[in-house]
């Protein structure tokens, strides 16, 4: 958890070394995602257009919240493939409660998204209490859902959910001045974050520089959030299924950076034995990592249905989990989260899923198979893998 | 009996005053496996004293029962001077008896104050989700850690990129964040170099100049054992066999101890 560093009371310049290995560990990705952009832009005229830049995020964010709830998981240093089939079977159950037995959505979604928790909940119980290894488990749980989806859904295999009121999540959009007073509340909370912080620093009597600690965060926050929401309202506004994504964000960025929990999940993944020495509940820790993946990912499955305006068997992904369920693996893994436990932080699933999305987006615009895609995306996981790899090596730090 | 023999095999009486931890005529068994026959130990605050003996003599297990990993099947244990029962860590713990395990138990991913504080974090209220409270956090880390004659140590490194030496430094720092009255180290400086080993030798002392009791786990004999401790203990098949003042022996003196060079054993408890 990289926390502002000037404290150190001998002031020490850290080593360029030591900066890859915490605060600069995204600067691959970004530099990655702007190469991509870069030429994309070159290849298409469409490419940088408000409408399509607004696209692409929109596109990208069932993947990243799905990639941010996993990443809870793969923190301690498990893995859950039945993400996707949890977003499948309780977006189709949502849908069978609105259309078949007249729930409201504001019933039948709290529902769906606490039986996903739930569901995540039981996968940890069987990890740590049988001791089975959570891909095991959570592949032959992913499939029983499967099937369990298959069942719930009607002889037409499909449930419109046009005209019920949930497809509103999808088409609404903040624009106008509403989308300038969001991203104000946005940068407030941020500001009051970090303001605490360094309050909390003088008051402990620790030396804090301003700039370092407050202003250039908070300029850098202003500049993109400007930026963005510029790009965003030139075309239809801030789409509420962005605004909930950025949301997620902020609040797992606070849980991981500033938590208890998130210190814990850190520390579980990365030696459980120490950390159950030390008093921390292990197999708590990893249910609630568990029951936050499942519940994220009944939260991306009901945006996903909200988007495709129903439920179906390509729900979920599909069988297997498809597509869907690859993607926001890589999505995590891509942005910087390791599959080994205990490192990574909340901007991964943003990245990762940006790095997703551009690709498929990108090579769309230029009229690429989808195959090519798919190779794409392939290659660009083991290659964000491989330079994470070579970070480590070099910055001597294989142990974590 | 074994315990008998031991004490009649001490060379010199222990310091004194009342000890911190007496421990006296231990049995333990694992299973048919009679691990420890009678054995004793004092630690006096402000001293450091050395278990020694050779693989399977019964050391780690000794601690053990100490830090309330294991229960001893019989024997006293009593703490200032009254009997105590120390069935969990937690009972020891609670008694102000801590453990640096030879594994040391840190997170490679976490810092040096993520690590002192593990389990134990300074936080805000569940409002806002047990927000930890980093800045008095790192205050008191850096007290700890000035107070070892470590203040220099980087707070914000992630602990996997120290050195050997550091991480059994945090360890030891992490072990003294609550002020113990007792600290059980086992093989602290099995791993590191000469010169790590010399500052956590340096450290040691510095604790038991602030009047900690301190239990040492070593094979180091020649070095650190006759060199950094007060008193040394030689156990051998589950007994205490012999008993030195650290500045009135050699090495070659407690080694011979340990090998059983010297007078026999009875080994028929
Ligand atoms: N948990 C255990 N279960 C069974 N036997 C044990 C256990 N711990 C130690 N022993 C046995 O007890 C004896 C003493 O071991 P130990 O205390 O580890 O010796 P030392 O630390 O002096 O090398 C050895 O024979 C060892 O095999
Ligand atoms: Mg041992």
């Amino acid at each position: 958890m990289a926390h502002v560093s000037t404290t150190t009371l001998p002031p020490k310049r850290r080593s360029f070394n030591e900066l890859l290995s915490t605060d600069l560990r995204a600067l691959p990705i970004v530099i990655g995602l702007v190469a991509l952009w870069i030429f994309f832009a070159s290849q298409s005229d469409v490419f940088l257009t408000p409408r399509n830049l607004s696209n692409l995020l929109v596109q990208s964010t069932v993947v990243g919240i799905m990639a941010l709830g996993l990443m809870f998981v793969l923190l301690v240093k498990e893995i859950d493939l039945s993400v996707a089939a949890i977003n499948g079977v309780t977006s189709v159950l949502m849908a069978k409660l609105i259309v078949e037995f007249g729930f409201s959505p504001w019933i039948s979604v709290p529902i769906a998204i606490l039986l996903g928790a739930g569901i995540g909940s039981l996968s940890a119980r069987w990890v740590t209490f049988v001791g089975v290894p959570s891909f095991v488990v959570t592949l032959g749980l992913g499939l029983a859902l499967n099937g369990l989806q298959l069942i719930l859904l009607p002889e037409t295999a499909r449930y419109s959910l046009n005209g019920t009121g949930l497809e509103r999540i999808a088409l609404t959009n903040i624009s106008g001045s509403w989308a300038w007073i969001v991203l104000f509340i946005g940068l407030a909370a941020f500001a009051a974050l970090i303001i605490s912080e360094v309050a909390g620093r003088r008051k402990a009597g620790l030396e804090t520089a301003l700039v370092q600690a407050v202003v250039l965060p908070m300029a850098a926050a202003t500049v993109f959030g400007i930026i963005v929401v510029m790009i965003l309202t030139a075309h239809q506004g801030i789409p509420l299924v962005l605004l909930i994504f950025a949301v997620l964000l902020g609040i797992g960025g606070y849980i991981l950076r500033e938590t208890q929990f998130g210190l814990f999940l850190y520390a579980v993944g990365n030696n459980d034995e120490a950390a159950r020495r030390s008093g921390v509940n292990v197999a708590r820790i990893k249910m609630a990592a568990f029951a936050i993946a499942g519940g994220v990912a009944a939260l991306a499955g009901i945006i996903a249905a909200s988007r495709t305006l129903g439920v179906g068997v390509f729900s979920g992904g599909g069988v297997g989990g498809g597509t869907l369920l690859l993607e926001s693996i890589a999505a995590a893994v891509i942005g910087g989260v390791s599959l080994f436990g205990g490192r990574g932080s909340i901007h991964a699933a943003l990245l990762g899923a940006l790095v997703i999305g551009t690709v498929s987006n990108g090579l769309n615009l230029m009229g690429v198979e989808n195959e090519i895609r798919l190779i794409v995306t392939g290659l660009l996981l083991v290659l964000a893998v491989s330079i994470d790899k070579l970070i480590e090596k070099t910055t001597g730090q294989q142990s974590f | 009996m074994a315990a008998l023999t031991a004490e009649q095999q001490r060379t010199v009486a222990p310091v004194g005053g009342t000890p911190l931890i007496s421990m006296r005529n231990i049995q333990k068994h694992f299973g048919s496996l009679h691990a420890l026959r009678g054995a004793s130990v004092d630690v006096h605050a402000g001293e450091v004293v050395a278990l020694v003996g050779d693989n399977g003599a019964g050391k780690s297990t000794l601690v053990k029962v100490m830090a309330g990993v294991h229960a001893a099947d019989s024997g006293d244990y009593l703490f200032e001077g009254k009997p105590v029962r120390v069935n969990t860590p937690t009972d020891a713990t609670r008694l102000g008896i801590q453990t640096v395990y030879q594994d040391l138990a840190l997170c490679h991913n976490l810092d040096a104050v993520q690590n002192l504080f593990l389990g134990r974090e300074l936080t805000g209220s569940p409002w806002g989700g047990r927000r930890i409270r980093r800045a008095e956090s790192e205050v008191r880390a850096r007290e700890v850690l000035t107070r070892m004659r470590l203040g220099g140590m980087s707070l914000t490194r992630p602990v996997g990129a120290m050195s050997g030496g550091q991480r059994q430094n945090i360890a030891i720092a992490r072990s003294i964040l609550w002020t113990p009255k007792v600290v059980i180290l086992d093989e602290p400086t099995a791993a590191l170099s000469h010169s790590a080993a010399e500052s956590v030798a340096t450290l040691i002392r510095t604790l038991a100049d602030q009047g900690l009791g301190i239990v040492v786990v070593s094979h180091d004999i020649h070095h650190f054992v006759v060199n950094s401790t007060d008193r040394i203990e030689v156990m051998r098949l589950g007994a205490n066999v012999a008993s030195f003042k650290s500045s009135e022996v050699t090495g070659e003196q407690v080694v011979n101890a340990m090998v059983g060079g010297n007078e026999g054993v009875n080994l028929a408890g």
